[in-house]
């Protein structure tokens, strides 16, 4: 590949964490796409007006990932333009990776992350450590998986280009997404057992939230099948027993 | 019913499709019709990583209308998905698909096409193939999501 230089790279990079900031129905992340990328293709494109002015323009057309990931889609695309990729090409492969980042990263990131790291800051709080602890370990602890994502995405996608495919499937993102999940559904088992047996938990709470909370789980039992999951059944068990502790102490 | 769903949505094999769809019909597999992606194997490595442990192939239109009648008499239940109106048609010729329903799931705003719903932009060509998809006995209509309601083809061309 002809040489993107690293100061190009990089301010690409800095770029993509405004990936979503003009979202819109239409094109969704389409323009915050064109606008990570331009540095990038100003120094392919250079003394070339007229093949810039394309190029942006078809990349600020549709696309939508998940924003941490769509990083590997941004490297790979400056790999692809960078060898002079028929533009057609490029399209065809934004289209093809767009549907599985966004859906790796919506699992990865919003429903197992997000919750794991905010479980354990809660956890860290209820267990006796001071408020600003609890928050500056959230901050600093999301922080390096979400900037650590995003370097990966786009180092992966800058050295794979449109086989990024292959080391998706290694990284094995969803062994990760379970793994996650499961330190979450342990951390909230611990956190309810924590607040349940805690001063003022349930045991001093009275008949009142003792009936609100059987018919909470009667709901749950009726209407959250949907959800139903091997991790669910563990933390009701876990948050029983430690509420039956709370109350007999 | 060995096919559970047919359905158009350019995105292919994605979140809704996956998780929306897949788990309210469990299928076996996914079944693309595309002459293109048939063809490359880059494509397909990626679309397949949305599909999880769900089994994928990829065919062109010809054979998958020779295999279309193998798939519905089989035991495995299958999604079928194109990413555009025409292949659809084209797999529906002749009345292949009579008595059939075709869901409509993702057509994108392109500056061809009219915003018909918030998931579905369509083009003037678009709005005669689904008339015609209509003329050969297939039932078609919109839905996203499988909890979503049923948009119905005359309420789209009608808009």
């Amino acid at each position: 590949m002809s040489r993107v230089p690293r100061g190009a790279l990089w301010s690409s990079f800095a770029r993509s964490f405004l990936i979503q900031g003009s979202w819109n129905y239409r094109t969704m992340q389409g323009s915050g796409f064109a606008f990570a990328l331009l540095p990038a293709l100003r120094s392919i494109f250079r003394g070339r007006p007229g093949e810039l002015d394309a190029s942006v323009a078809r990349h600020a057309e549709h696309f939508n990932a998940h924003p941490y990931l769509s990083n590997l889609a941004l490297g790979a695309v400056v790999r692809l333009e960078a060898d002079g990729e028929d533009g057609d090409d490029v399209r065809r492969f934004k289209t093809a990776v767009r549907g599985p980042l966004g859906g790796l990263g919506d699992s990865l990131v919003w429903a197992s992350w997000l919750p794991a790291v905010s479980l354990a800051a809660l956890a860290l709080y209820w267990l006796g450590a001071p408020g600003w602890l609890a928050v500056a370990t959230f901050v600093v602890v999301y922080n390096v998986g979400h900037v650590g994502l995003r370097a990966w995405g786009f180092r992966t996608g800058l050295a794979e280009g449109r086989w990024v495919g292959r080391s998706l499937g290694r990284a094995a993102l969803g062994k990760w997404t379970e793994r996650v999940r499961s330190a979450a559904a342990l951390l909230l088992g611990v956190l309810a057992g924590t607040v349940l047996a805690g001063t003022g938990g349930l045991a001093d709470a009275g008949p009142t939230w003792g009936v609100l909370g059987v018919a909470a789980f009667v709901v749950g039992d009726l209407a959250g099948h949907r959800l139903w999951r091997p991790t669910a059944v563990v933390v009701v068990v876990v948050v029983a027993v430690l509420a039956t502790w709370g109350w007999a102490s | 019913m060995p096919l559970v769903l047919l359905r158009v949505d350019e995105r292919l094999i994605h979140g809704q499709v996956v998780l929306g769809w897949g788990s309210a019909l469990r299928p076996d597999r996914y079944i693309v019709v595309d002459d293109q992606l048939a063809e490359s194997g880059w494509e397909q490595d990626l679309y397949r990583l949305g599909a999880g442990d769900g089994d994928t192939f990829f065919v062109g239109v010809a054979e998958a209308r020779e295999r279309f009648p193998e798939w519905r008499a089989g035991a495995e239940r299958s999604i079928l998905l194109t990413r555009d109106v025409g292949t659809m048609l084209a797999l529906a010729r002749g009345g292949l698909l009579a008595g059939e329903s075709v869901n409509l799931g993702g057509l994108h705003h392109r500056p061809d096409r009219k915003q018909v719903l918030t998931y579905l932009n369509l083009s003037d060509e678009e709005m005669h193939q689904l008339a015609s998809l209509d003329a050969e006995g297939v039932a078609v209509s919109a839905r996203d999501l499988p909890d979503a309601a049923r948009v119905t083809l005359r309420s789209l061309l009608g808009s």
